[in-house]
Protein backbone atom coordinates (compact mmCIF):
# COMPACT_ATOMS: atom_id res chain seq x y z
CA UNK A 1 0.00 0.00 0.00
CA UNK A 2 1.17 3.51 -0.74
CA UNK A 3 1.22 6.09 2.04
CA UNK A 4 -0.73 8.40 -0.26
CA UNK A 5 -3.66 5.96 -0.44
CA UNK A 6 -3.74 5.55 3.33
CA UNK A 7 -3.57 9.29 3.77
CA UNK A 8 -6.56 9.80 1.46
CA UNK A 9 -8.52 7.19 3.31
CA UNK A 10 -7.73 8.85 6.63
CA UNK A 11 -8.89 12.17 5.28
CA UNK A 12 -12.27 10.80 4.21
CA UNK A 13 -12.82 8.96 7.49
CA UNK A 14 -12.03 12.20 9.32
CA UNK A 15 -14.63 14.00 7.22
CA UNK A 16 -17.23 11.34 7.93
CA UNK A 17 -16.49 11.67 11.60
CA UNK A 18 -16.94 15.42 11.42
CA UNK A 19 -20.35 14.93 9.81
CA UNK A 20 -21.58 12.29 12.24
CA UNK A 21 -20.39 14.41 15.16
CA UNK A 22 -22.29 17.40 13.80
CA UNK A 23 -25.42 15.27 13.27
CA UNK A 24 -25.14 14.04 16.81
CA UNK A 25 -25.00 17.60 18.11
CA UNK A 26 -28.02 18.60 16.04
CA UNK A 27 -29.99 15.59 17.27
CA UNK A 28 -29.02 16.37 20.85
CA UNK A 29 -30.29 19.93 20.66
CA UNK A 30 -33.50 18.86 18.90
CA UNK A 31 -34.00 16.22 21.54
CA UNK A 32 -33.71 18.81 24.30
CA UNK A 33 -36.34 20.96 22.59
CA UNK A 34 -38.79 18.13 22.09
CA UNK A 35 -38.29 16.15 25.28
CA UNK A 36 -40.03 18.72 27.49
CA UNK A 37 -42.98 18.84 25.12
CA UNK A 38 -43.22 15.06 24.99
CA UNK A 39 -43.17 14.88 28.77
CA UNK A 40 -45.82 17.60 29.04
CA UNK A 41 -48.03 15.77 26.56
CA UNK A 42 -48.15 12.80 28.89
CA UNK A 43 -50.44 14.88 31.07
CA UNK A 44 -52.91 14.83 28.23
CA UNK A 45 -52.73 11.10 27.75
CA UNK A 46 -52.86 10.05 31.37
CA UNK A 47 -56.43 11.12 32.25
CA UNK A 48 -57.78 9.04 29.39
CA UNK A 49 -55.95 5.99 30.60
CA UNK A 50 -57.23 6.65 34.11
CA UNK A 51 -60.79 6.86 32.82
CA UNK A 52 -60.94 4.39 29.96
CA UNK A 53 -57.95 2.20 30.65
CA UNK A 54 -56.11 0.59 27.79
CA UNK A 55 -57.85 -2.25 26.02
CA UNK A 56 -55.43 -3.76 23.53
CA UNK A 57 -57.15 -7.14 23.62
CA UNK A 58 -60.59 -5.92 22.56
CA UNK A 59 -61.94 -8.01 19.71
CA UNK A 60 -63.75 -5.97 17.06
CA UNK A 61 -64.59 -6.20 13.39
CA UNK A 62 -62.99 -3.11 11.89
CA UNK A 63 -59.43 -2.50 12.97
CA UNK A 64 -57.30 0.40 11.87
CA UNK A 65 -53.61 0.41 12.71
CA UNK A 66 -51.99 3.83 12.87
CA UNK A 67 -48.25 3.35 12.45
CA UNK A 68 -46.18 6.31 13.60
CA UNK A 69 -42.72 6.68 12.05
CA UNK A 70 -40.25 9.39 11.03
CA UNK A 71 -39.73 11.04 7.67
CA UNK A 72 -35.96 10.92 7.96
CA UNK A 73 -33.63 7.99 8.43
CA UNK A 74 -30.38 7.46 10.34
CA UNK A 75 -32.19 6.86 13.59
CA UNK A 76 -31.45 3.26 14.40
CA UNK A 77 -34.24 0.72 14.45
CA UNK A 78 -37.20 2.74 15.70
CA UNK A 79 -39.06 2.74 12.39
CA UNK A 80 -38.49 -0.97 11.79
CA UNK A 81 -39.78 -1.60 15.30
CA UNK A 82 -43.00 0.35 14.61
CA UNK A 83 -43.50 -1.55 11.37
CA UNK A 84 -42.79 -4.92 12.95
CA UNK A 85 -45.23 -4.33 15.79
CA UNK A 86 -47.84 -3.06 13.31
CA UNK A 87 -47.49 -6.16 11.14
CA UNK A 88 -47.80 -8.39 14.19
CA UNK A 89 -50.90 -6.55 15.31
CA UNK A 90 -52.32 -6.77 11.81
CA UNK A 91 -51.88 -10.53 11.81
CA UNK A 92 -53.31 -10.83 15.31
CA UNK A 93 -56.45 -8.85 14.59
CA UNK A 94 -57.12 -10.28 11.13
CA UNK A 95 -59.61 -13.02 10.56
CA UNK A 96 -62.64 -14.01 8.58
CA UNK A 97 -65.20 -11.20 8.29
CA UNK A 98 -62.75 -8.70 9.67
CA UNK A 99 -61.36 -5.60 8.10
CA UNK A 100 -57.90 -4.43 8.81
CA UNK A 101 -56.37 -1.25 7.46
CA UNK A 102 -53.24 0.80 7.91
CA UNK A 103 -52.88 4.53 8.33
CA UNK A 104 -49.22 5.41 7.98
CA UNK A 105 -47.54 8.48 9.45
CA UNK A 106 -44.04 9.27 8.14
CA UNK A 107 -42.07 8.27 5.05
CA UNK A 108 -40.08 5.47 6.65
CA UNK A 109 -42.92 3.17 7.65
CA UNK A 110 -44.60 3.87 4.33
CA UNK A 111 -41.50 2.69 2.45
CA UNK A 112 -41.49 -0.55 4.44
CA UNK A 113 -45.20 -1.30 4.42
CA UNK A 114 -45.55 -0.60 0.71
CA UNK A 115 -43.57 -3.77 0.02
CA UNK A 116 -46.02 -6.31 1.38
CA UNK A 117 -49.10 -4.48 2.66
CA UNK A 118 -49.84 -1.76 0.14
CA UNK A 119 -53.34 -3.15 -0.47
CA UNK A 120 -54.18 -2.49 3.15
CA UNK A 121 -52.94 1.08 3.33
CA UNK A 122 -55.83 3.50 3.52
CA UNK A 123 -54.13 6.79 4.22
CA UNK A 124 -50.59 8.09 4.50
CA UNK A 125 -49.31 11.33 5.97
CA UNK A 126 -45.87 12.90 5.73
CA UNK A 127 -44.01 16.19 6.34
CA UNK A 128 -45.32 16.34 9.88
CA UNK A 129 -42.34 18.07 11.36
CA UNK A 130 -41.94 21.15 9.19
CA UNK A 131 -43.08 23.21 12.16
CA UNK A 132 -42.45 22.21 15.76
CA UNK A 133 -45.05 19.58 16.63
CA UNK A 134 -48.11 21.02 18.32
CA UNK A 135 -51.63 19.99 19.26
CA UNK A 136 -53.44 21.75 16.43
CA UNK A 137 -51.21 20.04 13.88
CA UNK A 138 -51.79 16.58 15.29
CA UNK A 139 -55.50 17.13 15.87
CA UNK A 140 -55.99 18.10 12.22
CA UNK A 141 -54.26 14.83 11.31
CA UNK A 142 -56.53 12.97 13.72
CA UNK A 143 -59.50 14.70 12.16
CA UNK A 144 -58.44 13.65 8.67
CA UNK A 145 -58.11 10.07 9.87
CA UNK A 146 -61.57 10.14 11.47
CA UNK A 147 -63.12 11.49 8.30
CA UNK A 148 -61.48 8.96 5.99
CA UNK A 149 -61.56 5.62 7.75
CA UNK A 150 -64.25 3.57 9.39
CA UNK A 151 -63.22 1.81 12.56
CA UNK A 152 -64.33 -0.02 15.65
CA UNK A 153 -60.86 0.24 17.13
CA UNK A 154 -57.90 2.42 16.27
CA UNK A 155 -54.55 1.05 17.34
CA UNK A 156 -51.73 3.58 17.43
CA UNK A 157 -48.25 2.06 17.24
CA UNK A 158 -45.31 4.24 18.27
CA UNK A 159 -42.04 4.27 20.19
CA UNK A 160 -42.46 5.56 23.71
CA UNK A 161 -39.50 7.58 24.88
CA UNK A 162 -37.89 6.39 28.09
CA UNK A 163 -34.35 7.67 27.89
CA UNK A 164 -31.82 8.60 25.23
CA UNK A 165 -30.96 4.95 24.84
CA UNK A 166 -34.29 3.29 25.47
CA UNK A 167 -37.50 3.35 23.45
CA UNK A 168 -40.38 1.01 24.06
CA UNK A 169 -42.64 0.00 21.18
CA UNK A 170 -46.13 0.82 22.45
CA UNK A 171 -49.71 0.42 21.30
CA UNK A 172 -52.54 2.70 22.35
CA UNK A 173 -56.07 1.57 21.59
CA UNK A 174 -58.96 3.92 20.89
CA UNK A 175 -62.43 2.45 20.65
CA UNK A 176 -65.27 3.88 18.62
CA UNK A 177 -68.06 5.45 20.70
CA UNK A 178 -70.40 2.56 19.84
CA UNK A 179 -67.92 0.02 21.12
CA UNK A 180 -67.25 2.10 24.24
CA UNK A 181 -70.95 2.22 25.01
CA UNK A 182 -71.39 -1.50 24.37
CA UNK A 183 -68.43 -2.48 26.54
CA UNK A 184 -69.52 -0.16 29.35
CA UNK A 185 -73.08 -1.44 29.40
CA UNK A 186 -72.20 -5.10 29.17
CA UNK A 187 -69.88 -4.56 32.13
CA UNK A 188 -67.03 -5.70 29.92
CA UNK A 189 -63.61 -4.15 29.83
CA UNK A 190 -65.03 -0.69 30.43
CA UNK A 191 -67.52 -1.70 33.10
CA UNK A 192 -66.28 1.04 35.42
CA UNK A 193 -67.38 3.71 33.00
CA UNK A 194 -70.99 2.99 33.86
CA UNK A 195 -70.45 4.28 37.39
CA UNK A 196 -69.75 7.77 36.04
CA UNK A 197 -72.49 10.29 35.62
CA UNK A 198 -72.37 11.94 32.28
CA UNK A 199 -72.91 15.70 32.18
CA UNK A 200 -73.51 17.58 29.03
CA UNK A 201 -75.26 17.67 25.72
CA UNK A 202 -78.57 16.02 25.05
CA UNK A 203 -77.61 12.39 25.01
CA UNK A 204 -75.03 10.10 26.49
CA UNK A 205 -73.98 8.74 23.12
CA UNK A 206 -73.29 12.25 21.94
CA UNK A 207 -70.95 12.96 24.85
CA UNK A 208 -69.27 9.62 24.30
CA UNK A 209 -68.73 10.41 20.64
CA UNK A 210 -67.19 13.78 21.47
CA UNK A 211 -65.10 12.12 24.13
CA UNK A 212 -63.84 9.39 21.78
CA UNK A 213 -62.83 11.94 19.17
CA UNK A 214 -61.09 14.10 21.73
CA UNK A 215 -59.38 11.03 23.19
CA UNK A 216 -58.05 10.07 19.79
CA UNK A 217 -56.54 13.47 19.10
CA UNK A 218 -55.00 13.70 22.58
CA UNK A 219 -53.57 10.19 22.52
CA UNK A 220 -52.26 10.64 18.98
CA UNK A 221 -50.67 13.93 20.04
CA UNK A 222 -48.80 12.16 22.81
CA UNK A 223 -47.85 9.26 20.50
CA UNK A 224 -46.45 11.53 17.79
CA UNK A 225 -44.41 13.50 20.31
CA UNK A 226 -43.08 10.39 22.05
CA UNK A 227 -42.05 8.96 18.70
CA UNK A 228 -40.39 12.19 17.57
CA UNK A 229 -38.50 12.26 20.84
CA UNK A 230 -37.41 8.64 20.40
CA UNK A 231 -36.35 9.50 16.84
CA UNK A 232 -33.94 12.21 18.02
CA UNK A 233 -32.67 10.02 20.84
CA UNK A 234 -32.07 7.10 18.48
CA UNK A 235 -30.37 9.37 15.97
CA UNK A 236 -28.16 10.77 18.67
CA UNK A 237 -26.95 7.34 19.77
CA UNK A 238 -26.62 6.12 16.18
CA UNK A 239 -24.46 9.12 15.32
CA UNK A 240 -22.50 8.74 18.51
CA UNK A 241 -21.56 5.15 17.72
CA UNK A 242 -20.76 6.11 14.12
CA UNK A 243 -18.39 8.80 15.39
CA UNK A 244 -16.81 6.26 17.68
CA UNK A 245 -16.45 3.72 14.85
CA UNK A 246 -14.85 6.40 12.71
CA UNK A 247 -12.47 7.14 15.58
CA UNK A 248 -11.49 3.47 15.87
CA UNK A 249 -10.95 3.23 12.16
CA UNK A 250 -8.83 6.35 12.22
CA UNK A 251 -6.63 4.79 14.90
CA UNK A 252 -6.16 1.66 12.80
CA UNK A 253 -5.42 3.70 9.70
CA UNK A 254 -2.89 5.83 11.57
CA UNK A 255 -1.13 2.63 12.60
CA UNK A 256 -1.11 1.36 9.02
CA UNK A 257 0.06 4.74 7.81
CA UNK A 258 2.96 4.83 10.26
CA UNK A 259 3.94 1.27 9.44
CA UNK A 260 3.86 1.94 5.72
CA UNK A 261 5.81 5.12 6.18
CA UNK A 262 8.35 3.29 8.35
CA UNK A 263 8.62 0.56 5.74
CA UNK A 264 9.19 3.04 2.94
CA UNK A 265 11.84 4.92 4.96
CA UNK A 266 13.60 1.64 5.65
CA UNK A 267 13.47 0.75 1.97
CA UNK A 268 14.82 4.15 1.02
CA UNK A 269 17.63 3.85 3.57
CA UNK A 270 18.57 0.44 2.28
CA UNK A 271 18.61 1.80 -1.25
CA UNK A 272 20.85 4.72 -0.25
CA UNK A 273 23.20 2.54 1.74
CA UNK A 274 23.46 -0.10 -0.92
CA UNK A 275 23.93 2.62 -3.55
CA UNK A 276 26.72 4.17 -1.51
CA UNK A 277 28.43 0.86 -0.93
CA UNK A 278 28.21 0.10 -4.65
CA UNK A 279 30.04 3.37 -5.41
CA UNK A 280 32.71 2.62 -2.82
CA UNK A 281 33.18 -0.86 -4.14
CA UNK B 1 -59.12 18.33 49.81
CA UNK B 2 -59.57 17.81 46.10
CA UNK B 3 -56.65 16.67 43.97
CA UNK B 4 -56.64 18.37 40.60
CA UNK B 5 -54.80 17.70 37.39
CA UNK B 6 -55.45 20.56 35.01
CA UNK B 7 -53.68 19.88 31.72
CA UNK B 8 -53.20 21.53 28.36
CA UNK B 9 -51.48 20.01 25.33
CA UNK B 10 -48.38 22.12 25.85
CA UNK B 11 -48.34 22.43 29.60
CA UNK B 12 -49.66 20.99 32.84
CA UNK B 13 -51.15 24.00 34.64
CA UNK B 14 -51.81 22.03 37.79
CA UNK B 15 -50.53 18.57 38.54
CA UNK B 16 -51.56 16.65 41.62
CA UNK B 17 -52.46 19.94 43.24
CA UNK B 18 -54.59 19.95 46.37
CA UNK B 19 -57.30 22.58 46.29
CA UNK B 20 -60.64 23.28 48.00
CA UNK B 21 -62.83 23.56 44.95
CA UNK B 22 -62.83 24.03 41.20
CA UNK B 23 -65.68 25.39 39.14
CA UNK B 24 -65.74 24.23 35.54
CA UNK B 25 -67.87 25.45 32.63
CA UNK B 26 -69.80 22.28 31.81
CA UNK B 27 -72.10 22.34 28.80
CA UNK B 28 -74.96 22.06 31.28
CA UNK B 29 -73.82 25.11 33.24
CA UNK B 30 -71.11 26.05 35.75
CA UNK B 31 -70.32 22.98 37.84
CA UNK B 32 -68.62 23.15 41.21
CA UNK B 33 -66.38 20.22 42.12
CA UNK B 34 -65.75 19.67 45.82
CA UNK B 35 -63.96 16.80 47.51
CA UNK B 36 -66.16 13.72 47.47
CA UNK B 37 -67.99 14.73 44.31
CA UNK B 38 -69.79 11.89 42.58
CA UNK B 39 -67.89 10.31 39.67
CA UNK B 40 -68.70 12.36 36.60
CA UNK B 41 -67.66 12.89 33.03
CA UNK B 42 -68.42 16.45 31.98
CA UNK B 43 -68.02 18.01 28.60
CA UNK B 44 -66.78 21.58 28.87
CA UNK B 45 -67.84 24.58 26.84
CA UNK B 46 -65.97 27.85 26.39
CA UNK B 47 -66.19 29.59 29.74
CA UNK B 48 -64.76 30.45 33.10
CA UNK B 49 -62.83 27.93 35.16
CA UNK B 50 -61.85 28.90 38.67
CA UNK B 51 -59.58 27.18 41.13
CA UNK B 52 -60.29 27.92 44.79
CA UNK B 53 -57.66 27.51 47.45
CA UNK B 54 -57.74 28.72 51.05
CA UNK B 55 -57.87 32.46 50.36
CA UNK B 56 -57.09 32.71 46.70
CA UNK B 57 -59.06 32.19 43.53
CA UNK B 58 -57.35 31.73 40.20
CA UNK B 59 -59.50 32.33 37.12
CA UNK B 60 -58.93 30.93 33.67
CA UNK B 61 -60.88 31.07 30.47
CA UNK B 62 -60.97 27.61 28.88
CA UNK B 63 -61.89 27.01 25.25
CA UNK B 64 -63.41 23.60 25.80
CA UNK B 65 -62.43 20.07 26.71
CA UNK B 66 -63.46 17.55 29.30
CA UNK B 67 -63.44 17.09 33.05
CA UNK B 68 -63.33 13.66 34.66
CA UNK B 69 -64.16 13.55 38.32
CA UNK B 70 -63.20 10.24 39.86
CA UNK B 71 -64.78 8.78 42.94
CA UNK B 72 -61.65 9.27 45.04
CA UNK B 73 -61.68 13.10 45.04
CA UNK B 74 -59.38 13.33 42.06
CA UNK B 75 -60.37 15.53 39.14
CA UNK B 76 -58.73 15.50 35.72
CA UNK B 77 -59.44 18.56 33.61
CA UNK B 78 -58.28 18.58 30.00
CA UNK B 79 -58.57 21.74 27.97
CA UNK B 80 -57.20 22.62 24.57
CA UNK B 81 -56.55 26.22 25.46
CA UNK B 82 -56.76 27.94 28.82
CA UNK B 83 -55.62 31.44 29.56
CA UNK B 84 -55.54 33.51 32.74
CA UNK B 85 -58.39 36.01 32.53
CA UNK B 86 -56.09 39.02 32.83
CA UNK B 87 -54.35 38.10 29.58
CA UNK B 88 -57.54 38.64 27.59
CA UNK B 89 -57.99 41.74 25.48
CA UNK B 90 -61.47 43.18 26.03
CA UNK B 91 -61.46 45.22 22.84
CA UNK B 92 -60.53 42.16 20.73
CA UNK B 93 -63.45 40.33 22.33
CA UNK B 94 -65.87 43.14 21.41
CA UNK B 95 -64.53 43.30 17.89
CA UNK B 96 -64.80 39.52 17.49
CA UNK B 97 -68.34 39.49 18.81
CA UNK B 98 -69.45 42.16 16.36
CA UNK B 99 -67.65 40.45 13.49
CA UNK B 100 -69.21 37.02 14.09
CA UNK B 101 -72.67 38.46 14.74
CA UNK B 102 -72.42 40.11 11.35
CA UNK B 103 -71.15 36.87 9.76
CA UNK B 104 -74.02 34.94 11.27
CA UNK B 105 -76.56 37.13 9.49
CA UNK B 106 -74.78 36.95 6.15
CA UNK B 107 -73.89 33.24 6.23
CA UNK B 108 -75.19 31.27 3.27
CA UNK B 109 -74.08 27.67 3.94
CA UNK B 110 -74.65 25.45 6.96
CA UNK B 111 -70.92 25.36 7.60
CA UNK B 112 -70.55 29.15 7.50
CA UNK B 113 -73.55 29.52 9.78
CA UNK B 114 -72.12 26.98 12.24
CA UNK B 115 -68.74 28.72 12.27
CA UNK B 116 -70.34 32.09 12.87
CA UNK B 117 -72.53 30.61 15.60
CA UNK B 118 -69.46 29.16 17.32
CA UNK B 119 -67.82 32.59 17.01
CA UNK B 120 -70.78 34.30 18.63
CA UNK B 121 -70.93 31.70 21.41
CA UNK B 122 -67.20 31.87 22.18
CA UNK B 123 -67.06 35.65 22.18
CA UNK B 124 -70.21 36.00 24.27
CA UNK B 125 -68.69 33.62 26.79
CA UNK B 126 -65.45 35.64 26.75
CA UNK B 127 -67.44 38.80 27.20
CA UNK B 128 -69.36 37.59 30.21
CA UNK B 129 -66.19 36.12 31.73
CA UNK B 130 -64.57 39.56 31.52
CA UNK B 131 -67.66 41.26 32.89
CA UNK B 132 -67.96 38.84 35.81
CA UNK C 1 -78.85 28.13 20.01
CA UNK C 2 -80.30 25.43 22.26
CA UNK C 3 -82.02 23.01 20.00
CA UNK C 4 -83.73 19.73 20.60
CA UNK C 5 -82.00 17.97 17.74
CA UNK C 6 -80.07 14.85 18.64
CA UNK C 7 -76.78 16.34 17.49
CA UNK C 8 -75.21 19.72 18.20
CA UNK C 9 -75.45 22.32 15.43
CA UNK C 10 -71.77 22.07 14.53
CA UNK C 11 -71.94 18.33 13.99
CA UNK C 12 -75.06 18.78 11.89
CA UNK C 13 -73.00 21.14 9.72
CA UNK C 14 -70.38 18.45 9.16
CA UNK C 15 -67.79 19.22 11.85
CA UNK C 16 -66.22 16.73 14.21
CA UNK C 17 -65.60 17.50 17.86
CA UNK C 18 -61.95 18.06 16.94
CA UNK C 19 -62.77 20.72 14.35
CA UNK C 20 -65.24 22.35 16.71
CA UNK C 21 -62.94 22.45 19.71
CA UNK C 22 -60.00 23.71 17.62
CA UNK C 23 -62.12 26.54 16.28
CA UNK C 24 -63.06 27.55 19.82
CA UNK C 25 -59.44 27.36 20.97
CA UNK C 26 -58.24 29.47 18.08
CA UNK C 27 -60.86 32.15 18.76
CA UNK C 28 -59.73 32.35 22.37
CA UNK C 29 -56.08 32.69 21.26
CA UNK C 30 -57.09 35.55 18.98
CA UNK C 31 -58.52 37.47 21.91
CA UNK C 32 -55.29 37.47 23.92
CA UNK C 33 -53.27 40.56 24.66
CA UNK C 34 -49.87 40.82 23.07
CA UNK C 35 -47.33 39.25 23.36
CA UNK C 36 -49.42 36.27 24.47
CA UNK C 37 -51.46 36.31 21.27
CA UNK C 38 -48.54 36.02 18.84
CA UNK C 39 -46.90 33.49 21.11
CA UNK C 40 -49.98 31.26 21.21
CA UNK C 41 -50.72 31.58 17.49
CA UNK C 42 -47.17 30.83 16.38
CA UNK C 43 -47.11 27.73 18.56
CA UNK C 44 -50.02 26.10 16.75
CA UNK C 45 -48.92 25.94 13.11
CA UNK C 46 -50.27 23.23 10.80
CA UNK C 47 -48.42 21.69 7.87
CA UNK C 48 -48.47 18.16 6.50
CA UNK C 49 -49.11 16.18 3.37
CA UNK C 50 -51.81 13.53 3.13
CA UNK C 51 -52.60 10.89 0.48
CA UNK C 52 -55.55 8.58 0.21
CA UNK C 53 -54.75 5.12 -1.13
CA UNK C 54 -56.84 3.28 -3.67
CA UNK C 55 -56.03 -0.31 -4.65
CA UNK C 56 -52.57 -0.18 -3.19
CA UNK C 57 -51.61 3.09 -4.83
CA UNK C 58 -51.28 6.50 -3.21
CA UNK C 59 -53.41 9.19 -4.85
CA UNK C 60 -52.15 12.68 -5.43
CA UNK C 61 -51.12 14.10 -2.05
CA UNK C 62 -52.89 17.13 -0.61
CA UNK C 63 -50.90 19.62 1.42
CA UNK C 64 -52.70 20.78 4.54
CA UNK C 65 -51.15 23.99 5.67
CA UNK C 66 -52.04 27.27 7.28
CA UNK C 67 -48.93 29.07 6.11
CA UNK C 68 -48.88 30.09 2.44
CA UNK C 69 -45.88 28.82 0.45
CA UNK C 70 -42.97 31.22 0.58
Amino acid sequence: ISTQAVRNRMKSVKNIQKITKAMKMVAASKLRAIQTRAENSRGLWQPFVALLGDTPSVDVKKNVIVTVSSDKGLCGGINSTSVRVSRGLHKLTSGPEKENKYVVLGEKAKAQLIRDSKKDIELSMTELQKNPLNYTQVSVIADDILKNVEFDALRIVFNKFQSVVSFVPTTATILSPEVVEKEAESGGKLGDLDSYEIEGAESKSEVLQNLAEFQFSCVLFNAVLENACSEQGARMSAMDSSSRNAGDMLDRLTLTYNRTRQASITTELIEIISGASALEG
Amino acid sequence: KLKVNFVLPYNSELWNKEVDMVIVPATTGQMGILPGHVATIAELQPGLLSVHEENSVKKYFVSGGFAFVHGNSIADIIAIEAVPIDQLDASAVQKGLAEFTQKLSSATTDLERAEAQIGVNVHSALNSALAG
Amino acid sequence: MASNAAVPFWRAAGMTYITYSNLCANMVRNCLKEPHRSEALSREKVHFSVSKWVDGKPQKPTIRTDTPEE
